[in-house]
């Protein structure tokens, strides 16, 4: 059964481009998805500390559906990258990929909220 | 003594997840030194103080935001 992912890339800003996206590219088919991986670019920034000697990265987000069994050999490969900085690949389902709280739901919740307080 | 109640945040602006990636929200729940602000003080329900805990600690591990803030080298 699949199960959605989203996945954080932090590559090495000295790379090309064209060199990234090809990466990107490999790993997905590695995945062996039905759907077409959704790839977003935020490319080159700063990084809020320094990892060893970069200053900077090339940020890429990734959502996929892809069978669970499939990840381990997935990571493997990205950890063996050394173009790869870091990696975060997350579950993206239930509430992460649901709009934003309703008008019920929000008055679901403050009710809940009061509930609580009156224990004290 | 009770506390008063403070609105939480994340409610208000109808947030059902805590992003990560949102570096700029999660930069109003840190501290001057980065540490994590606490709910008494953001004012965020149990349920989005814990989700955003974990969203800090994804975007520190991403650098996107410090894990220490005003420290040299």
């Amino acid at each position: 059964m699949p199960r959605a992912y989203e996945a954080v890339y932090i590559f090495d800003s000295t790379l090309e481009d064209s060199a990234i996206s090809e990466k990107i590219d490999r790993y997905h088919g590695m995945l062996a998805t039905s759907e077409k991986p959704e790839v977003a670019h935020w490319g080159r920034r700063q990084l809020a500390y320094s990892i060893g000697p970069r200053e900077n990265g090339y940020y890429v987000v990734s959502h996929f559906a892809a069978d669970p069994t499939r990840l381990p050999e997935f990571e493997r490969a990205l950890k063996l990258d050394e173009g790869v900085v870091r990696y975060l690949i997350t579950l993206h389902e239930h509430e992460l990929g649901a709009p934003p709280q309703s008008e019920e739901e929000l008055a679901a919740a403050t009710r809940r909220d009061d509930d609580d307080d009156d224990e004290d | 003594m009770r506390r008063p109640q403070k609105s939480c945040p994340f409610c208000e602006s109808r947030v059902r997840w805590v992003d990560y990636k949102d570096d700029r929200t999660l930069g109003r729940f840190i501290t001057d030194q980065g540490k994590i602000l606490p709910s008494r003080l953001s004012g965020s329900c149990a349920r989005h103080q814990r989700q955003l805990s974990t969203a800090i600690k994804r975007a520190r591990f991403l650098a996107l935001i410090p894990y220490i803030r005003g420290h040299q080298g």
